[in-house]
């Protein structure tokens, strides 16, 4: 019954392998196996954006995506693997810098997501920052200072490629 | 959940193969979206999923054909949103797209589960009824056509037997028609909803020569309002003429009662949105 299957991937960049249970999601073996807690099982049901994980540069929700789904050599990304120990990404610069949070526990979410609209539209516009970010709450409604992150965001990628 | 085995065969036969027509804890699984919200409930606990994610590649492709569409049961509904042939073929499976869900679901979820769901609330059923689409569905004796029309027998309930697949799903082109689909939140903007309606239509406001009209989420299935598309036909367009296209669906349609909205609601959001439905699709919905 329910036979463990060991798939090897990319988690944040670096090479690894995990023993998977069928029944397990990817929060499940993001925070069992790897110590990874950026992504947390909120509403469970596809909703709230807080269980975000990037598997193969899209983003998805880790509390209904079966961790059995990675393909061997999947590239899976969280939010631990966005900044280095000397520098924030710029979304996350972004978020500090206009206080788009309070209590934070939205934050990662939100910020792999703007990362996924980012990629997609260097330059939104308010219209497809809410198409992106419809399925990300925030329980301390910092949605405006989120609109604000993103447009700073936006302006910093642009100058990091510039530059 | 509750563990489970799960198999991941690498073709559409070997997968039909794995599945029991007697016995319900065995599923296919396409995204797992839908599937996941019913285990993690208790409501579904099976005891073996079949994995339909690593069948052929060709079950997760879209192609335009002489005469529309044909997409894969495995293609993801973000794919199907951003498809460039898509857009050409049937701008309204585009714009209905957008509204349906979010991106990370739109990202892992499969046109053949949010069929195969049966579940009355969701876009894509009343939209590819109207625009005519029809199904190929394998089973152990092969294959056979079934209109999208045809799919749906009751509240979560489909036509398909356990051990039957969608493989593809296959869309006529829009051409000269025009076509709206209109959803009805009464709770968030973007919580499931008390009635959508999808109405494609041939004509212009002199005169409409054929229309499909279709209700869902109000209805205990996606439903086709045939005495509503033939007060449609013939006349002029007018307000008088939507009004009695309106009355004609509202005393139509079976309605079910849920947190959305009681019998008698539904049934005036009908008259109201079927009437607005078939302006909008004359107007070129946006
Ligand atoms: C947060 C959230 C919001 C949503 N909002 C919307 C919305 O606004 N509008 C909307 O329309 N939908 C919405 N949905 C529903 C979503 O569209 C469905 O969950 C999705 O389409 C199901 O597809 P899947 O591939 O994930 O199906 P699965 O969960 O894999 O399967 C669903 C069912 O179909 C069966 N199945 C799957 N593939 C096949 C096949 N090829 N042949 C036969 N049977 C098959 C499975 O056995 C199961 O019974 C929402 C879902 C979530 C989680
Ligand atoms: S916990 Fe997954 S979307 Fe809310
Ligand atoms: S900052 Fe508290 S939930 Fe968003």
């Amino acid at each position: 019954m329910s036979a463990t299957k060991t798939i090897s991937f990319t988690l944040n960049g670096a090479p690894v392998t995990a023993d998977v249970k069928p029944h397990h999601n990817l929060v499940e073996l993001l925070q069992g196996q790897f110590g990874l807690t950026g992504a947390r099982e909120t509403c469970g049901q596809g909703l709230c954006g807080c269980c975000t994980v990037i598997v193969d540069g899209l983003a998805v929700s880790g509390c209904l995506y079966l961790a059995a789904f990675l393909n061997d050599g999947a590239e899976v990304s969280t939010v631990e693997g966005l900044d280095t120990p000397a520098k924030l990404s710029p979304v996350q610069e972004a978020f500090v810098e206009t206080a788009a949070f309070q209590c934070g526990y939205c934050t990662p979410g939100f910020i792999l997501m703007v990362g996924q609209l980012l990629d997609e539209h260097p330059d939104p516009d308010d219209d497809q920052i809410k198409h992106y970010l419809t399925g990300n709450l925030c329980r301390c409604a910092t949605y405006p200072q989120v609109m604000e992150a993103v447009r700073l965001a936006a302006k910093k990628r642009k100058a990091g490629a510039a530059a | 959940m509750t563990p489970f085995e799960l198999a991941e065969p690498t073709s559409l036969k070997e997968a039909i193969k794995l599945l029991d027509p007697d016995d319900p804890t065995i599923r296919p699984v396409g995204g797992g979206t839908a599937l996941m919200l019913m285990m993690k409930a208790g409501v579904f606990k099976p005891v073996k999923l079949i994995s339909l994610r690593r069948i052929e590649n060709s079950y997760s492709t879209i192609a335009a054909t002489g005469d529309g569409l044909r997409i894969g049961a495995m293609t993801t509904l973000a794919a199907l949103e951003r498809s460039a042939d898509v857009k050409k073929a049937a701008p309204l499976i585009t714009r209905t797209l957008k509204t349906l869900s979010n991106i990370r679901v739109r990202n892992v979820a499969t046109v053949g589960g949010a069929l195969a769901h049966g579940d009355p609330h969701m876009d894509l059923p009343p939209v590819l009824m109207a625009l005519g689409a029809t199904l190929t569905v394998m089973g152990p004796k092969g294959e056979r056509k079934l209109a999208v029309e045809d799919l749906f027998a009751g509240y979560y309930e489909t036509v398909l037997d356990k051990d039957e697949l969608i493989a593809e799903a296959h869309v006529p082109a829009h051409g000269t028609k025009k076509a709206a689909y209109m959803k009805v939140t009464t709770g968030s903007a973007d919580d499931w909803p008390a009635l959508g309606v999808a109405v494609v239509l041939e004509g212009d406001a002199g005169g409409i020569k054929s229309a499909r009209i279709v209700a869902s989420a109000a209805t205990d299935k996606a439903t086709r309002l045939k005495s509503a598309e033939a007060a449609l036909i013939g006349g002029k367009v007018d307000d008088t003429l939507l009004a009695k296209v309106g009355d004609a669906a509202a005393d139509e349609a079976e309605y079910i009662a849920d947190v959305r909205g009681s019998i008698s609601y539904k049934r005036e959001l009908m008259r109201v949105y079927v009437r607005r439905a078939v302006r909008a699709a004359l107007e070129g919905a946006k």
